[in-house]
């Protein structure tokens, strides 16, 4: 007995076909890596009579580098952003958070794009993304718009119907940290994680924003923490001061106190790699 | 149904299947490959591991369709005229018990040392992370990819 129920599967190779098709089908849905859809597909009800794989897409795919930005094609896979030269260099966090998703096959197959476009609340990468000012290239079925990934992840319906073509990256000198924490090895999915980007500036930190991924929800922007980090010289940040900060950002987040206190020892490993580079 | 042209293991297959067929059926059900093996269908355990282009994947994540253009070598396709360096190792260093995991574990391992000819044991361990044993502790199964990568440097 097959283990998927069949479908049609169709190879586009440009966005507008895949578009074109998208708009005609109904119950249609979009293939990037697979190792999302294809493990949705052995469990829903909900079954798509078309699907409509990316991987033909030349456009998607690659990494195209400017002087002010980056743009990571959809189809990227994580192990290709992992071992990017120009991410390394510019994005360091992302490549240093790719390399910690899931596990080495899957990197070979998932996609930065399937990551993002999944929308479920424990992905690593969009607080990387977000902490790092990215925007995503969007093309709806409706309306072709470059948006940021927090407005990205909020489609919902028919706005939500489409293809996420490039995430582009602007080259803002921000340095980045990213804390993930698990219930047991490294390779689960994470149970609460943390991004972090700042610009070091005389002796502080600007332009800094600090993304929790609660994975309960999708991820949160700490504004007072952020503040925090901002408004004080490096050498006075206090763990103690940060974390309340935190716990103010996170009031209505519904963490539990084992997560709150992994995002506490996080900000001061922070604060230690900040004061030490 | 879709027509395919499958390269697997250096022969070509012309098939028409499923368009949602997946790999790991196509391999074991009509090429009778069966050192692909089915296991928990989701990702996790690396049985179903398969070269893609030299990189190790998991063949019931990917759709037949979708194998189209890629080189895809099953364990079947390691050995030439005797054991590839990999396998012989997995033997000499008994780093093999009930064998289940076998295949993924040396297709896992050959995708690294294709890139990484001598890596360490944290990277050995690295790159076998998506590949299960529950027989051996994986302390012979890293030794195995240390010996063969020692040998395959001396036997390019």
């Amino acid at each position: 007995m097959p283990i998927l129920k069949d479908f049609h599967y169709h190879a586009p190779a440009g966005v507008d076909e895949a578009l074109g098709i998208l708009r005609k089908s109904e119950k249609s849905l979009v293939l990037a890596g697979g190792t999302f859809v294809l493990n949705t597909l052995k469990k829903t009800t909900v079954y798509p009579t078309d699907v409509i794989g990316l991987r033909k897409i030349a456009q998607l795919h690659g990494i195209r580098d400017t002087a002010k930005e980056t743009a990571i094609g959809s189809m990227t896979t994580l192990a290709e952003v992992v071992s990017s030269p120009v991410i390394r260099e510019h994005f360091m966090v992302l490549a240093d958070a790719a390399a910690r998703v899931a596990t080495t096959p899957l990197r070979h197959m998932a996609t930065l794009g399937g990551n993002v476009a999944s929308r479920f609340f424990w992905v690593d990468l969009p607080a990387v993304l977000m902490a790092l000012g990215g925007k995503a290239a969007w093309s709806g079925v409706k309306t072709k718009k470059t948006l940021t990934i927090e407005d990205f992840l909020v489609l919902t319906g028919r706005e939500a119907k489409g293809i996420l073509t490039e995430i582009v990256l602007p080259k803002s000198g921000l340095t980045g940290v990213y804390f993930r924490h698990t219930q047991s090895i490294e390779v689960d999915v994470p149970i609460v994680a943390m991004a972090f980007a700042a610009r070091r500036q005389a002796g502080a930190a600007k332009d800094v924003r600090c993304i929790v991924n609660t994975t309960l929800s999708r991820p949160v922007r700490l504004a007072g923490t952020a503040s925090y980090f901002e408004t004080k010289k490096i050498e006075e940040w206090r763990a103690e001061e940060a974390a309340e900060a935190l716990r103010g950002d996170l009031q209505q987040s519904k963490l539990d106190g084992y997560r709150l206190h992994c995002l506490c020892a996080d900000l001061e490993s922070l604060i230690d790699k900040f004061k030490q580079t | 149904m879709k027509s395919v042209t499958l390269d697997v293991n250096g022969k070509v297959f012309c098939l028409d299947v499923p368009d949602g067929e997946l790999l790991i059926e196509t391999l074991r059900d009509r090429l009778g490959l069966l050192g692909t093996k089915y296991s928990c269908l989701e990702g996790d355990c690396g049985v179903c591991t398969v070269l893609a282009d030299g990189k190790n994947v998991l063949s019931c994540l990917m759709l037949t369709v979708e194998a189209e253009g890629r080189k895809i070598t099953t364990i079947e396709g390691l050995a030439q005229e005797s054991l590839h360096p990999i396998q012989q190792a997995f033997i000499d260093e008994g780093a093999v018990q009930c064998g289940f995991c076998t295949p993924g574990m040396i297709l896992a391992a050959k995708s690294l040392l294709d890139s990484c000819p001598l890596p360490t044991k944290e990277e050995i361990a690295h790159a076998l992370d998506g590949n299960l044993c529950r027989c051996t502790g994986y302390v012979r199964i890293i030794d195995a990819v240390l010996s063969a990568a020692q040998k395959m440097k001396k036997t390019p």
